[in-house]
């Protein structure tokens, strides 16, 4: 598994890239990329696949809590072990 | 599965159709008309310009919403014969009607219309394009339609009405217009001592395990509901984020425009009061009753 500061990096240029509708800059750990439709709901089953290809463990949808997907901060936490930077 | 309260059918002025609608008259009628002056005095709090829009919606609207994908199972058209003067003969001419009370239709029109499904959607239609330059309120109440597979008076019907205020604007100007509301109508409640309960909520998707808005839904919350007695959801605040201005093309402060609505049940709220407050006009709360 890639270190936690690679896997963070890894994440929010997934997003950047996915979204496509970022200035550069404005995507922080903090901002809130389902709120503000950074990730469209379309986009979220490939952000999973994303997930559990950096978290080399299956997702499952079933258990997945309100806020988890908050930010990028949030999901580093919850699937990567770790706000490690 | 619904649970009775209270029989309604049994008071008078409320008669039941059992294709799910209702007719009022007399008190609960006066009643309803006062719970609807309520929610506009609430609305005239933001001076939102009210509004009155048509019962029919362009489908091509709902189309940009992927409702059709994601509603299928609520949504009711307005269908017409093709008008070719032989196809209207043939189905004047012919049995309009079976023994089921089943119409027998010939050719039908295209169709391109739906019965309005919420009363917000005309809102963001009329308002597409634009650019606000503050945050707009606008308040409706429509008759709104939408296909269930049981119904109850009152509770559940095929065609009921809904009051709405709605804000658009920024992210931050639709959250402080949301929390307001919020923090009012539960206010409210506990004056009256109406029991209700917020409970985070789904928009009914069609299939919902195989529709991605589903889990986005779960994932980032959007709609509270005014849940009375753990049984029925009466209202709802609805936080939609940018999805209505990003659909309508809505702008604000130069990015897509927010949207937020809180939205009344009429015939929810009339089922609430009357199971809490019953059929006495005199009995029931000072605030019900201003506007009647």
């Amino acid at each position: 598994m890639k270190q936690a500061s690679e896997i963070r990096q890894t994440i929010r240029a997934w997003v950047e890239q996915t979204s496509g509708k970022l200035q550069p800059g404005e995507l922080q750990d903090t901002t809130p990329i389902l709120e503000q439709r950074i990730v469209s709901s379309l986009q979220i089953i490939d952000m999973i696949l994303m997930l559990e290809a950096l978290a080399e463990r299956p997702i499952d949808v079933a258990d997945l809590k309100p806020g988890a997907f908050k930010d990028i901060e949030t999901i580093c936490q919850t699937f990567m072990g770790g706000p490690s930077r | 599965m619904i649970t009775k309260l209270i029989d309604v059918t049994t008071i008078p002025g409320i008669h039941w159709y059992p294709n799910g609608q209702t007719a009022l008259s007399g008190i609960p009628l006066m009643l309803a008309s006062a719970l609807d002056r309520l929610f506009q005095s609430w609305a005239a709090q933001y001076d939102a310009k009210e509004y009155q829009f048509p019962p029919f919606i362009p489908a091509h609207e709902l189309a940009r919403l992927d409702y059709f994908r994601s509603f299928p199972h609520l949504v009711t058209f307005p269908i017409t014969l093709d008008p070719g003067e032989a196809n209207l003969s043939r189905f004047a001419e012919g049995e309009p009607m079976n023994a089921a009370g089943e119409l027998q239709l010939t050719i039908p029109s295209p169709i391109s219309n739906v019965m309005t499904p919420a009363a917000c959607y005309h809102c963001y239609v009329r308002h597409q394009g634009e650019t606000m330059h503050a945050p707009t309120y606008l308040t409706t109440r429509a008759t709104c339609f939408r296909r269930e597979s049981v119904y109850a008076p009152l509770e559940r019907q095929w065609s009921f009405s809904m009051r709405e205020i709605v804000c658009i604007g920024t992210a931050d100007e639709v959250k402080a217009f949301l929390k307001h509301f919020q923090q009012h109508i539960d206010e409210f409640f506990q004056q009256l001592r109406l029991p209700i309960e917020w409970k985070a909520a789904n928009d009914p998707f069609f299939n919902p395990s195989h529709n991605p808005k589903y889990l986005a839904q779960k994932l980032d919350p959007v709609k509270t509901e005014m849940v009375f007695q753990n049984h029925l959801a009466i209202g709802s605040i609805n936080f939609h984020r940018n999805y209505f201005g990003e659909a309508f093309g809505i702008r604000r402060d130069g990015k897509e425009a927010f949207t937020g609505c809180v939205a009344f049940g009429i015939e929810r709220w009339l089922f609430a009061c009357l199971a809490q407050f019953g059929t006495e006009y005199a009995l029931w709360p000072a605030p019900f009753r201003q506007g009647a």
